[in-house]
């Protein structure tokens, strides 16, 4: 597979050389194309945009010479810049514009790389117009293209420039130390993780997908399920209602996120209208905007239900970590949590932060905060059906009606004995 | 002695030691009730560590469901031995419901009054018909209904995954858990008032020599 990967690359670089005006002139004893453009562009050039900005078009020549696009050329991707035509006088609104503009270039050669990027969370968020979602250039530079081996760093680039504090857990956890140690895990030469095995390069899919990265864990700890079986009760049910990290990064804040979900399709209820969809039904039934109490949480539940999207709604429970960022403080296995009490008492760490998330098209989970109440109430028998924590998210009626029946249970001798007493004393007066 | 007893012959002798709890009853009541303290104190641990701190969460659970299997397996002691014995008819519904709740209230005022009075027991005991009203319909809700949805519920539990479509059928885990929690606050409630009721026989220890001896004490 690869060797047909590194042929087909180097079918492509031969067509482009051949299209590249600058193997032509090549031929004919010409300069170097290239030299030709960083003649100019190796120069502090600028270009005033139309929003006020100024674009910088100067080029490294360094970077650029040993990058792997230096075998197409300039023109490989500036397709448009041709002899005796340079498209220096056309306007360019805004940065981010022409970067996007010009992401397209990428796809003429990576189309696979390209539809991949397309399908993940990021293409999503550069859809939604958000202006830091990365495109090609963000992660691979726009000349300073490297090859694959060099975007396998400790450093963590590219994905460190955006998401740093994320990265920083990382470096400390027990992947990124192996990684930095030469891969020494357990004694034994382990190749540790970097961001894009966990999370891919290109088709990078939403964390929040609960199945997604439990599944990306089991893919190298293979052995995990067949080993939390032998010492965990219900071993297959809490590998998929607990997160990994929520044990096996022990010091991290825990919560517990209640996903919509249709039972009858089994998938997570997607909201189809955009964010604004279950934002304006939380306004309507959350009025004050102190996050949803039980009663508010079953009639959004309810509602689900009724509206046609979904016939059998409910609220899927699991216990994660709270961020991002303590969701990659992986510590190493001796120290992942393994003592029940952690979880299953009353008042523990998980269950004192509630969330209710409605999954977005893209996978993404849009959350909305709820009072930790909602998983002790009678109400989330019917509510949160599916999830349940013995001892952690007891339902406190029942502790009320426990308390009842004992001391109607101590009630019953008692009275019949001060019963008997009185009967008795009563008969000796007659008598 | 009653003046109806002392006028009708064919009423059996008061002093006549009637066998009234056979070996395999007896067996499956005692093991059934250190299944039950022990069921009990361990799912009071499982359900409050944060308050009590006899064993840890997980040898609870592990005591709680070995002891589950134990008393599950003890019910079909007890269900066997009566499917096939003459005294199946101690647990056979009254047909006669008007009667039956007459018996019942009649019971219930001896307990109230004719207790205290030294009153004969409105109910005469016999191999077949050991169960006065009041505890007939116990026996019978205990035996056939808390029990086996005791049981259910607990295997839910146990085995969430090989249970998953039965739970997802009846309304999801808490529903299960809801119910397992009903019933044992129902047990707690039926154990502390059998082990009192235990004590209101002719002597106070009576009715506990009569369920390890077989025999019924005098009255």
């Amino acid at each position: 597979m690869k060797t047909r990967n590194v042929l087909g690359s180097l079918l492509v670089a031969i067509a482009l050389l051949a299209m590249a005006p600058g193997a032509a002139m090549a031929g004919t004893g010409d300069v170097d194309p290239d030299a030709k453009c960083l003649k100019c562009h190796s120069k502090n050039m600028k270009k005033k945009l139309e929003d006020g900005e100024t674009l910088s078009l100067h080029v490294d020549a360094d970077p650029f010479s040993t990058s792997v696009h230096r075998v197409i050329g300039c023109t490989g991707c500036h397709r448009d810049v041709t002899k005796g035509k340079h498209p220096s006088r056309e306007p360019i609104s805004s940065h981010r514009d022409y970067t996007l503009e010009r992401n397209d270039t990428c796809r003429q050669c990576h189309a696979a790389k390209y539809t991949a990027y397309k399908g993940s969370v990021h293409a999503s968020l550069v859809a939604e117009g958000n202006d830091k979602a990365p495109v090609c250039s963000d992660c691979h530079s726009a000349h300073a293209i490297q090859a694959q081996a060099v975007y396998e760093p400790v450093s963590g680039e590219p994905c460190s420039a955006c998401h740093e504090a994320i990265y920083d857990a990382y470096a400390q956890s027990v992947h990124g130390l192996a990684r930095t140690n030469g891969n020494v895990i357990r004694e034994a030469h382990i190749k540790a993780p970097i961001c894009a095995d966990c999370h891919r390069a290109h088709d990078i899919t939403a964390v929040a997908s609960n199945s997604y990265l439990k599944n990306t864990c089991l893919d190298c700890h293979d052995g995990a399920a067949v080993a939390h079986e032998k010492w965990l009760p219900n071993a297959s049910m809490h590998l998929s209602s607990v997160a990994c990290a929520a044990c096996h990064s022990p010091m991290a804040d825990r919560r517990v996120d209640l996903q919509l979900y249709d039972n009858l399709k089994q998938v997570p209820v997607v909201q189809q209208d955009g964010e604004g969809e279950y934002q304006a039904r939380l306004d309507e039934i959350d009025a004050t905007g102190d996050g949803l109490d039980s009663v508010e949480l079953w009639k959004l539940v309810r509602q689900g239900s009724r509206q046609g999207q979904a016939t059998d709604v409910t609220l899927r429970g699991r216990m994660e970590v709270s961020t991002g960022v303590e969701a990659h403080r992986l510590a190493p296995r001796s120290e992942a949590v393994r003592s029940c009490d952690s979880c299953h008492q009353g008042g523990a760490n998980g269950f004192q932060n509630v969330t209710v998330s409605i999954t977005t098209p893209d996978g993404r989970k849009q959350r909305f905060n709820a009072d930790k109440k909602v998983l002790s109430s009678v109400v989330s028998v019917d509510s949160v059906g599916d999830f349940y924590a013995p001892g952690g998210t007891r339902i406190r009626l029942l502790d009320g009606l426990l308390l009842l029946a004992l001391v109607g249970g101590l009630a019953i001798p008692v009275g019949h004995i001060a019963l008997g007493k009185y009967l008795r004393r009563k008969n000796n007066r007659n008598s | 002695m009653t003046t109806t007893a002392m006028n009708n012959p064919t009423q059996p002798r008061q002093h006549a030691k009637v066998y009234l709890h056979p070996l395999p009853v007896r067996l499956w009541h005692w093991l059934n009730a250190l299944g039950f303290v022990l069921l009990i104190v361990t799912g009071v641990q499982i359900r409050y560590v944060d308050l009590f701190g006899l064993m840890s969460f997980e040898a609870a659970v592990r005591l709680h469901n070995w002891t589950g299997f134990a008393v599950i397996a003890n019910w079909f002691l007890w269900f066997i031995y009566y499917l096939f014995s003459e005294r199946v008819t101690n647990y056979h519904p009254d047909l006669d419901p008007v009667s039956f709740f007459q018996r019942y209230f009649r019971q219930a005022g001896y307990y109230s009054w004719g207790y205290f009075q030294g009153e004969e027991r409105p109910h005469k005991v016999q191999p077949q018909d050991k169960f006065n009203p009041m505890q007939k319909l116990t026996y019978q809700f205990v035996m056939f209904i808390s029990a086996p949805v005791t049981f259910l519920t607990g295997l839910m539990m146990w085995d969430v995954e090989r249970f998953g479509g039965l739970i997802s059928m009846v309304g999801g885990i808490r529903v299960v858990n809801t119910v397992h929690v009903l019933m044992f606050i129902l047990f707690v409630m039926f154990i502390t008032t059998h082990v009192y009721m235990g004590f209101l026989g002719k002597k106070p220890s009576s009715h506990y020599k009569e369920m390890i001896t077989g025999y019924e004490e005098p009255h």
